[in-house]
């Protein structure tokens, strides 16, 4: 486990943060332990929050789709939380999308997502 | 044109990734480009970094400062001598895929930045110059 990511039980959702400028090994690293978590708990599912990543590229990019796919298998929902305008600009421009993984403006927001699903979804 | 400030990177494994981001990042601020613009760039970066270490193993990315006297900008040259692009035409299309799933990087780098061009011989190696200049 990268000791750079911080992986925090709240709520009965896993919240995992992003290190600004993660290399390929912590993006996997990543992917590997969510599953991880979510297997040996009842966890409704995981936040991601990439609030200080700077870099989202296309690697990182479908490695978070995928693992939101992997995550939803496992009867859990993921939600993507505060994209930084610069990132979302650029993502959009090198032209990958989300899919259907849930973004939320921030960690409060997120919260009521996971909490409550028959809230309005916002889908990225 | 002249060059006031340069700097090259080895690229060898696969956090010289990360590596060449902090230099591209660094350099495009210092030059004055905004936070997008430096997002851009840094993920333009990113992308041809990671494709050269995942097709070529080794190669490096060269960086300067341009100035042709009317405007200002970034060059970055991504070098390697790994096996070559058989089809430029294809792998610069949008959505084309190659097997690793890597095929963004190409057209997405692209569209990022002001210029483009690639070169490439099968056999020999990829050489990609992307420019980007700063708005006044």
């Amino acid at each position: 486990m990268d000791e750079r990511i911080s992986v925090i039980r709240l709520r009965g959702v896993l919240l995992i943060t992003m290190p600004a400028n993660p290399d390929d090994s912590t993006v996997t690293v990543l992917q590997e332990h969510a599953l991880k978590v979510m297997e040996a708990s009842s966890d409704r599912g995981v936040i991601l929050d990439i609030s200080a990543v700077e870099t989202l590229d296309s690697f990182f990019a479908r490695t978070v789709v995928e693992t939101a796919a992997m995550v939803s298998l496992m009867g859990g929902e993921t939600v993507i939380v505060g994209m930084r305008p610069s990132v979302a600009i650029t993502a959009s421009q090198l032209g990958f999308t989300l899919g259907n993984v849930l973004t939320a403006l921030d960690l409060d927001r997120a919260l009521d997502l996971l909490a409550d699903p028959s809230r309005e979804r916002h889908r990225g | 044109m002249t060059s006031v400030a340069q700097g090259e990177v080895p690229i060898q494994d696969e956090s010289h990734i990360v590596t060449v981001r902090t230099t591209v990042r660094d350099a495009a601020s210092r030059m004055g480009f905004g936070i997008t613009d430096v997002t851009r760039i840094v993920t333009a970066a990113s992308e041809l970094a990671r494709n050269v270490f995942r097709y070529a193993g080794v190669g490096v990315m060269r960086w300067r400062a341009l100035d042709d006297g009317g405007a200002n900008g970034i060059e970055l040259v991504f070098v390697d001598h790994g096996p070559g692009i058989a089809d430029i035409e294809l792998a610069l299309r949008e959505g084309f895929s190659s097997a690793r799933g890597m095929g963004m990087g190409l057209p997405g780098s692209r569209r990022l930045m002001d210029d483009f061009d690639i070169q490439s011989t099968v056999g020999q190696g990829t050489t990609v110059t992307i420019r980007k200049w700063l708005r006044r």
